[in-house]
């Protein structure tokens, strides 16, 4: 090998080792800019500042109850994943009512109906539950159709009560309310469909007219649906639906649709109300009164008041009346096992040959079971039991009687 | 003679000048090298602690169970808690149907006569048992263990009232001692 | 023997770096050591220079190497199923540590080795290397089909990449993309109802790309890109040795020395021939190790940083959740589509009453016609072995220029497709901005 050989491998072989140190050095600086920013991401910052917080107002010691790393509600019902509370962590405190934001606490009446972790945050609040950063989390981004619906956005569209948008959120559960308690909007919106008559043209939950759009749906529409080219401003469904009720010719010239007149806050409220009508999976515990639908009938509900508080009621509490009827007294038997309790004096004694009161004294077969193990009277009971059914008995001749005395006639 | 000495003064000049980029470059070269296998490492490392989760998708240890006057009498089992529930007339307690050897669903045995076993020195009726499917670990009524592999007793949980509506609240974070009950 | 001794043993036999005792042992090394079998003992300069082949190549697998570190890390952490991907990858973004780092580098080397694949097929192209030299047994048109089969791959592999995060991008992406399938004649239809285990993209068709995507075509890629490798050393090394060849050729130095190569105890029988051509092997090659080794080191850890880099200011997108009832406007194929979707708008011919869609000119006959010409290619270029391993040869100057022409075309459209297309595909230029999409609030 001569010379001028070495020379040449070794300047390329001089120029791969520079190269390939500096991109090790690249590489390391890379590496620990990452492991740098995983250091220090946003939330980190609000938790220590509510650790401080919570310190400074309630001492050492519950600061360090103080969750720390990222914290999610989960709700599987609703499909809910929500990172809020890694920075909104005063939620569920007490005390922090006039705390800063991120770390206020949440208003007490309306979370003990809707407990965080039944409900969650987005839910009612709107945003991007999945994201652990303000900006993403706030949802007022490309590719997040859901953004909190909170005082900037209520401050965007110029209304009286900034906050009233999350009541859109409301009405995904308590659609079928006639007036739910908090959500002024809402609440005037219904009314508003019922004092100008929408269903004349449109069909809403089922029910309406065909001349105009049926509009159960409405919130389900994308905002591609709309025609925005005679809307002034901002591009939006919502300010479609606004600028619609305001004056429907203007937005759409051929509608047939009338003037209302609505003023900005009824337009407000008209366009929320629509909006909020969504096809949405909600389990049915959710579902405000969903408790009282098996509703009884006139009947059923006159028969429960009789056993449980008519002449008979105690043999419904003493359980009684699970298999003996005491007709007389009112008491059906809910399985009819057992004989009819009214003919009870003369009864046991044609089949036992005892008194009643022996017989209860000393039950036999069936009832001997019954009364030593699921049914206990206690002395004062028996004698109670006992003068229920002779009066029972009474009723029995008294109606028998009647009875012949009508044949008789 | 003169000339010769500085010539060979400059050589010398010029050879520890090579061996000093020499050196400079040896120490870039061992810098380079560590910095990348430091930040392949670093690497390897996110990629394994990307694998342990920070946040789980599991349900709530603590969950209501719905008023005590519709709980029945007796034993209630709630199959996707794996939890007993009792109500003995106004009380109730909870116990654990995970058996404490290997985490198997442990069955609920109705005995056909009770019993009669000193446990802690304490004479007890014992109306049930649990059996565990598994391994055949076998805990009283009470959840103390007496036979099988199971290396003790079924764990018991706090019950609470819910101040918001009256449900019973079960706290599986919230382990508690064998004589626990609570009394609506 | 201590732990050390064997852990640089096991080194020493990765890196070919000590010296053997005895014949056998010189033997079993090289029957032993894989790297042997995909590198040659010695290299020549000239293959290793950067502005022959721009390590291409080399560049494509670093990056199949990257995406398959992370994406088997990815397999932890992605759920296949319609309910859950999308919040599994934005649990991958939000709350998975470095979850953000693991998917941006795979989705940006996932676009860089489309890219590279192509440059590196252009480069081969370009330089005749598809082209037969003096190596005895070497058969490089068939390498540059299985490059063929490997680049299809690797659009498949983006393609069945594209749909998992089932988000409102990746949806409309192989709508468009498996409909564009569906327009092959007799076969269309058939295929895309496979593909998709249904008639709409469902969870049929998740766990489907998930499957091709994880399983399938990686397998295939490494199996072929085997091959690849193996046919490369047969067919004797690089294109740019002939060429050295000849140059020493006609400097008239010593004759060529020929050397067998057995492949001791794998093979029976025949064995086989490796030609060295190398004339002076002293003066114009160094050893694989280390300086070919260092060379792949080095090419590795750029590769790698430059995808860092990239995933660092480019952040991986992640759209609205699919939506099968809202197509978002434009709705677009993955960037390497592109320039089919642009043909595609424009192919629709109608004869009479009859219209035949453009998707199954633009779509499937265009590109279908385009493979088989280059595969076919190598076998009517003509042009004499001076052409092969050198840039731009004259001989080839009109292959060349048709090659160049086709391949900007395919760019200019993909360009236009990518850039300059918007809303309902009207043209827009980069400086006007396109009408604002309405949203919600």
């Amino acid at each position: 090998m001569d010379h001028k050989t070495i020379k040449d491998k070794l300047t390329f072989v001089k120029k791969d080792k520079l190269i390939i140190s500096i991109i090790g050095i690249a590489v390391f600086l890379l590496m620990g800019f990452i492991s740098y920013s995983y250091m220090i991401p946003e939330w980190k910052s609000y938790q220590s500042e509510f650790k401080e917080l919570v310190e400074e107002k309630f001492g050492p010691e519950r600061a360090a109850t103080v969750p720390t790393g990222l914290q999610q509600v989960y709700v599987k019902e609703l499909n809910k994943a929500d990172r809020c509370i890694t920075c909104h962590q005063g939620v569920e405190w007490k005390g922090l009512e006039n705390a800063p934001e991120p770390f206020r606490t949440h208003p007490k009446e309306i979370l003990e109906k809707h407990p965080v972790n039944k409900f969650a945050c987005t839910t009612c609040h709107g945003g991007q539950g999945f994201a652990t950063d303000m900006h993403d989390a706030h949802g007022l981004i490309k590719d997040w159709e859901e953004p909190v619906l909170g005082r900037d956005l209520g401050e965007f569209y110029v209304m009286s009560d900034k906050k009233a948008l999350m009541q859109m959120n409301c009405n995904s559960c308590h659609r079928y309310d006639k007036s739910t308690k908090g959500a002024g909007y809402i609440n005037r919106a219904k009314e508003l469909v019922n004092e100008k008559g929408c269903r004349a043209c449109h069909v809403i939950n089922g029910r309406g007219g065909t001349v105009g759009p049926d509009l159960t749906y409405e919130g389900m529409k994308s905002p591609e649906q709309f025609n925005y080219e005679r809307i002034k401003g901002f591009h939006s469904e919502f300010s479609w639906q606004i600028a619609h009720f305001k004056n429907p010719k203007e937005s759409v010239p051929e509608t047939v649709m009338p003037n209302f007149n609505f003023s900005s806050a009824d337009a407000q409220a008209l366009a929320m109300l629509v909006m909020s009508w969504k096809k949405e999976h909600i389990p049915i515990e959710y579902i405000p009164g969903h408790n009282f639908r098996d509703i009884p009938t006139e009947e059923e509900k006159e028969k429960e008041e009789r056993m449980l508080k008519g002449p008979g009621a105690f043999f419904v509490k003493k359980n009684c009346f699970v298999c003996h009827s005491v007709s007389t007294l009112g008491i059906d038997a809910a399985a009819q096992i057992g004989p009819d309790l009214a003919m009870a004096v003369e009864d046991v004694q044609s089949r036992f040959g005892r008194t009643l009161d022996d017989f209860l004294e000393k039950p036999t077969g069936t009832m001997e079971v019954v009364l030593s193990t699921m049914i206990t009277l206690t002395p004062e009971e028996r004698k109670e039991t006992i003068e229920k059914l002779r009066h029972a008995y009474d009723i029995y001749q008294q109606q028998k009687k009647d009875a012949q005395l009508a044949k008789g006639k | 003679m003169m000339k010769l000495f500085r010539k060979s003064k400059q050589d010398q000049q010029a050879l520890s000048d090579t061996s000093k980029s020499e050196t400079r470059r040896t120490f870039l070269h061992k810098l380079g090298l560590g910095g990348m296998l430091a930040g392949l490492a670093g690497f390897g490392f996110q990629s394994f602690r990307s694998l342990i989760p920070n946040v789980l998708y599991e349900p709530p240890m603590k969950f209501k169970i719905g008023h005590p006057s519709t709980l029945a009498d007796g034993m209630t089992f709630l199959e996707d808690k794996r939890l007993y529930i009792f109500k003995e007339g106004k009380s109730f307690y909870a116990i654990s149907g995970s058996c404490t050897h290997l985490g198997c669903t442990v069955k609920y045995t109705k005995l056909n006569q009770p019993k009669h076993v000193e446990i802690d020195g304490q004479k007890k009726d014992i109306p049930f048992e649990f059996q565990c499917p598994c391994h055949g670990s076998k805990f009283y009524s009470d959840g103390t263990n007496y036979a099988g592999p199971a290396p003790k007793p079924l764990q018991w949980y706090k019950l609470e009232v819910a101040p918001d509506d009256g449900q019973l609240v079960v706290n599986m974070k919230d382990e508690v001692e064998q004589n626990f009950r609570l009394t609506v | 023997m201590p732990i050390t001794e064997t852990l640089k043993r096991n080194y020493n036999k990765l890196t070919w770096t000590w010296k053997p005792d005895s014949d056998k042992e010189a033997g079993d090394a090289i029957v032993k050591n894989m790297l042997l079998h995909w590198f040659p003992n010695k290299i020549s300069k000239r293959s290793l220079s950067w502005n022959y082949s721009f390590y291409l190549g080399t560049i494509s697998f670093v990056l199949f190497l990257i995406l398959t570190l992370t994406g088997v890390v990815l397999m932890f952490l992605y759920v296949p199923s319609v309910e859950r991907a999308y919040s599994s990858v934005k649990d991958i973004e939000y709350v998975i540590s470095f979850g953000w780092l693991l998917r941006g580098m795979h989705r940006i080397a996932a676009h860089l080795m489309v890219a590279v694949v192509f440059l590196h097929m252009i480069r081969v192209f370009l330089t005749g290397a598809y082209k037969n030299g003096s190596a005895v047994g070497a058969n490089r048109p068939l390498n540059w089909i299985i490059g063929l089969v490997l680049f299809v791959a690797t659009l498949l592999l983006s393609f069945t990449g594209y749909l998992l995060p089932w988000d409102q991008l990746a949806y409309w992406a192989i709508t468009v993309g498996t409909n564009i399938a569906s327009a092959a004649p007799v076969v269309g239809e058939w295929i895309r109802f496979l593909l998709l285990g249904g008639n709409t993209i469902d969870q049929g068709a998740l766990i489907r790309f998930y499957v091709l995507h994880v399983f399938f075509l990686p397998v295939l890629v490494l199996l072929l890109f085997s091959w690849h490798m193996w046919r490369v050393r047969k067919d004797g090394g690089l294109a740019i040795v002939d060429h050295e060849v000849l140059e020493q050729k006609a400097e008239k130095v010593a004759p060529v020395k020929s050397k067998t190569y057995s492949l001791l105890g794998i093979t029976n029988g025949t064995t086989v021939h490796v030609q060295n051509t190398m004339v002076d092997e002293e003066k114009n090659t160094v050893p694989s190790s280390p300086h070919l080794m260092r060379r792949v080191w080095l090419v590795t850890a750029a590769t790698f940083v430059v995808v860092v880099l990239l995933t660092l200011v480019f952040r991986a997108p992640l759209e609205t959740a699919a939506n099968p009832s809202v197509t978002p406007n434009p709705a677009k194929a993955p960037w390497y589509f592109l320039w089919l979707q642009e043909i595609v708008t424009i192919t629709t011919v109608q004869i009479g009453s009859f219209t035949i869609n453009g998707a199954l000119i633009g779509g499937v006959l265009l590109p279908g016609l385009l493979l088989v010409l280059a595969a076919w290619w190598p076998y009517r270029d003509k042009s004499s072995i001076n052409a092969v391993g050198v840039w731009f040869a004259d001989e080839r100057r009109r292959q060349n220029m048709v090659f160049l022409g086709i391949v900007l075309l395919v760019l200019l459209f993909t360009v236009i497709g990518t850039f300059l297309r918007g809303p309902y595909w009207n043209f827009y230029w980069p400086w006007e901005s396109w009408p604002e999409m309405p949203i919600k609030f």
